[in-house]
């Protein structure tokens, strides 16, 4: 089939060229494929990362029409057939160095700030293995799927605007000791995931999820760290007290009260301040009328929801409900898996403008 | 300590390659107390041992009862009795302390019902003994060494493509690289060089194998006076996917999958009617290629069939495998079978080392993991052993390298190993007319796919020496596009398939002078049988002048005597 593809190609100086190129390529190409017979036989000089080509080693993350891929997984032909020529960018929110390569450096400093270790409290380990579950371990599954590609990180809208957000790979990898029975630093890992630039800061635009290519789920896993830190307790960032009042208020009201919700999350001071904004507001009535509280009829059925979360333990991760994998498991075992689940790649109609 | 000022840095122990078996020596020499350091043209945990799916083996006893000396029979059974058996009883005997090992640094194995790590039954063993982490084992072994290699904070040259190793004083002192980032020859000196640069399956097309892995260790030691040792031995895969090759895992099998022909028959009753899909790798690939050949397959392949295995099983344990068949072969094993072939896999050959520690004939030259040849795996590796032997092996490796380092003093790196390479590296980029590489590299795995595949014949290996070297004269005229310095990998392609080239010419020389059947090397067609008599023995080849000089090296046997090997 005849292949053609837009590549933003990249100098050591930074100059940038959207470059065109038409070739020859097998039906049953994927999209790095087509860059090797473009880098053999038309041009050399075209700078991109590759290994395993089977989606475990994470070295061709990379966009497509502006969406992060692994170039190992994109197959062409429907592409081809849909008479598209998609452009290949670098993926964002990381340096580039040429072409198609970005400089990893930034993301990897960010995993080893979240010790990616696991601690197990001891120095000296038993003869053997130690006595963990399968549901203990299934905590962090998803979480130990993931190759490290960061096509995630590339998507990131929190770290478009903050670089200094830890991100949605290395707060996976977080997870992924926090949910392990066996570190005894969870506590301490959580402290420190609520810094700054950790898990509060995320938008939840869940562009991680969805670009994610192994079914990692990274904003699934960000959910997880701040059920587990309200959990223990750690709740002095405002995010957790945003969340905390929402359960606070349907558990005592049934309702969520919006004028205790500022108060609540930033404190009485903070909120004082925004007594311009909270009079404007109320001039164009979009603010109820203070007290008294009004306690919904069924409040009952709130309260009896929270007390058989607590009950069930399903208050911290365990409360998180599993996106892509577990939705995907529930779709099969109702189809009486008896559906061909063949992923389809759909183009997107006009080919957005390639970032550099 | 004399260090010469061209030299980047200098360590004790320097560790090419960072996949399992590099990692694992790198933390055992940091803990040891030596000043190790990792080099990689890949960053660690891209390294094609994260490929490895379907387990790890050691006779922990989890799933059944089991004992290292079973592990160790089969082993050498599988070997077709070509493996050291002083060599294999080491592995056998410490292979459930390393996983054990494995397991408190974090490794997330898949449990029992019981909370222990859960094992299950793979090719050629005699109890479930596979110990694995759903179908992802080696990706779990590549994180959870690359964390402990975190945490120790081992200085790690991430994309430095090894070229060369510096020698002097008949003294391995180091290695010449290629720094993709940067640019440039970049010279690190070090007491030790540990070799864990894995296999060379881009020889061939239809492989499991990363475009990584061409065998750069193998060759750099080859060209270094160090003899190779058993290369002709390379193992097909019975479950690849077509036309690239991409791993379906022998963890299939494991939960009870079927092989099937184009008459839906489960034709393993005809060539292993006890072990049927569960007999060792390359009965199993011969049984698949009689198929295909003889008019009986499904468009060039065989059937792998899950169905029966039903859904929960397939997404709970083998979902890699379910993602990999549904992307690259349009089949969602729930509900079809797989279309797979045999496919070049794993190099059981590799640098010649002691049985021991991985010590290679070049003092201070060290191999461990897939490129070294211990030889654990002899003519046929079971599935399972191979990441067995990354991890104790890359362990013993790593300690040895490290004591010796710690007992000698100096590093030496002559100006002239430097300057000859600078000159050799500007001969090529300066070639402005010629061919461009890919066109010798295609030819190449065409060929040894056709000519020293899973059949071999007379004929045709003669036939492969001579492309081998045409192909290799063709080389000398190689032109290398990017002239740049950052991130040149046209360049760092270029030099693999010279190194790709060297291994060929050794693998066939070899092939040829083995006049018998055993293992990976079939030759149904001349020497249809094992001759314990005269080739219960390895070969051994060195480079001579620009050609490979075979010669022999006996086996160790100690307590199994070579039966006929049935399953």
């Amino acid at each position: 089939m005849d292949v053609a593809l837009k590549i933003w190609r990249v100098d050591e100086d930074g100059e940038r060229n959207l470059v065109t190129y038409e070739v020859e390529a097998p039906e049953w190409a994927c999209l790095l494929d087509v860059l090797d017979i473009i880098k053999d036989r038309h041009d050399g000089t075209l700078a991109y990362r590759k290994s395993c080509r089977m989606m475990i080693c994470g070295s061709c993350g990379m966009r497509m029409d502006g969406r992060a891929i692994l170039a190992c997984k994109e197959r062409m032909k429907p592409i081809v057939e849909a008479g598209h020529v998609p452009v290949i960018s670098s993926m964002g929110n990381l340096p580039i160095v040429k072409d198609l390569v970005v400089d990893m450096g930034p993301f990897w400093q960010k995993v080893r700030d979240v010790k990616p270790w696991l601690d197990p409290g001891y120095d000296e380990p038993s003869e053997r293995e130690r006595i963990v579950s399968q549901q203990q371990m299934n905590v962090i599954n998803k979480e130990a799927l993931c190759i490290m590609c960061g096509c995630c990180v590339s998507e990131c809208n929190a770290m478009e605007s903050d670089p200094d957000f830890r991100g949605p790979a290395a707060l996976a990898k977080g997870m992924r000791f926090v949910g392990d029975a066996r570190d005894q630093t969870s506590v301490e890992r959580l402290n420190e995931l609520n810094d700054e630039h950790g898990i509060w800061d995320c938008t939840r635009c869940y562009f991680c999820n969805e670009r994610c290519p192994k079914g990692v789920d990274p904003r699934d896993a960000i959910a997880k760290l701040g059920a587990e830190s309200v959990k223990e307790g750690i709740d002095w960032d405002m995010g957790a007290k945003h969340a905390n009042w929402f359960v606070t208020s349907a558990k005592t009201s049934g309702w969520l009260r919006e004028t205790e919700l500022v108060p609540k999350t930033q404190g009485i001071l903070s909120a004082l301040k925004e007594t311009k904004f909270a009079l404007a507001l109320a001039r164009r009535g979009k603010v109820p009328p203070p007290g008294p509280i009004h306690v919904a009829a069924d409040v009952d059925e709130a309260r009896k929801l929270y007390n058989l979360v607590k009950e069930q333990g399903r208050d911290g991760a365990l409360g998180i409900v599993q996106g892509e994998r577990g939705l995907a498991r529930i779709e099969h075992v109702e189809a009486g898996g008896a559906h061909r689940d063949v992923p389809e790649i759909t183009p997107g109609e006009e080919p957005p403008v390639a970032e550099g | 300590m004399y260090v010469p000022f061209l030299v980047e840095a200098t360590h004790d122990v320097l560790v090419v390659g960072a996949g399992c078996a590099g990692m694992r020596a790198a933390i055992e020499a940091q803990d040891l107390g030596a000043d190790v350091a990792l080099l990689s043209k890949i960053h660690p945990v891209r390294s094609h041992s994260g490929a490895a799916e379907g387990g790890i083996n050691a006779a922990l006893g989890n799933a059944s009862e089991d004992s290292p000396e079973e592990h160790a029979f089969d082993t050498v059974k599988g070997s077709d009795y070509l493996g050291d058996q002083d060599a294999i009883q080491i592995l056998c005997d410490e292979a459930p302390g390393d996983v054990y090992q494995l397991e408190h640094w974090g490794a997330v194995f898949s449990r029992t019902e019981d909370g222990r790590i859960a094992q299950r039954p793979f090719g050629a063993a005699g109890a479930p003994r596979t110990a694995y982490a759903a179908d992802i084992t080696g990706h779990v072994l590549v994180h959870v060494l690359y964390e402990q290699v975190m945490k120790r904070d081992i200085p790690t040259y991430e994309e430095f493509f090894a070229w060369k190793l510096v020698i002097d004083d008949d003294r391995c002192q180091g290695v010449i690289a290629w720094d993709l980032l940067n640019g440039g020859l970049k010279t690190i000196g070090a007491k030790t060089v540990i070799l864990c640069t894995g296999g060379a399956g881009r020889l061939y097309t239809g492989t499991t194998n990363a475009y990584a892995c061409t065998g750069d260790g193998m060759a750099m030691a080859l060209r270094a006076g160090v003899p190779l040792k058993d290369m002709e031995m390379m193992q097909f895969h019975p479950t690849t996917l077509a036309p690239s090759g991409v791993l379906i895992t022998e963890g299939c099998r494991g939960e009870g999958a079927y092989l099937l022909n184009g008459d839906d028959e489960r034709f393993l009753k005809n060539y292993a009617p006890n072990a049927m899909e569960l007999a060792s790798r390359d009965v199993i690939s011969r049984a698949e290629q009689v198929e295909i050949d003889e008019g009986r397959g499904v468009g060039g392949n065989v059937l792998l069939d899950l169905r029966h295995l039903g859904a929960e099983k397939i997404l709970e344990r083998l979902h890699g495998t379910r993602e990999l068949s549904m992307t690259f072969a349009g089949v969602d094993p729930i509900n079809e079978p797989i279309p797979v072939r045999p496919g070049a896999h794993y190099h059981m050959g590799g640098v010649d080392t002691d049985h021991e520690l991985g010590i290679t004939e070049l003092e201070g030259l060290y191999a461990a993991g897939e490129c070294a040849c211990v030889s654990v795996h002899g003519a046929n590796r079971l599935g399972g052993n191979a990441l067995m032997e990354t991890i104790t092996y890359g362990r013993r490796a790593g300690a040895a390298a490290a004591e010796w380092a710690l007992t000698h003093t100096t590093v030496a790196v002559p100006p002239s190993a430097v300057s000859d390479a600078e000159r050799e590296l500007k001969t090529l980029l300066d070639r402005r007319e010629g061919e461009r590489p890919w066109q010798i590299r295609d030819e190449l795995a065409k060929t040894m796919h056709e000519n020293f595949g899973v059949f071999r014949r007379e004929n045709q290996m003669k036939e492969q020496e001579r492309i081998v070297g045409y192909l290799r004269e063709r080389y000398e005229r190689v032109v290398v596009d990017d002239k740049g310095e950052v991130f040149n990998n046209d360049l760092t392609q270029a030099l693999e398939l010279g190194f790709l080239l060297e291994l060929a010419a050794c693998m066939v020389v070899a092939g040829i002078e083995r006049k018998e059947s055993r293992g990976a090397h079939a030759r149904p067609y001349d020497f249809p049988d094992r001759d314990d008599e005269n080739y219960m023995k390895h070969t051994i080849v060195r480079w001579v002048g620009d050609h490979p000089v075979l010669d022999w090296k006996p086996v160790t046997m100690t307590k199994w005597t070579p039966q006929e090997r049935k399953y």
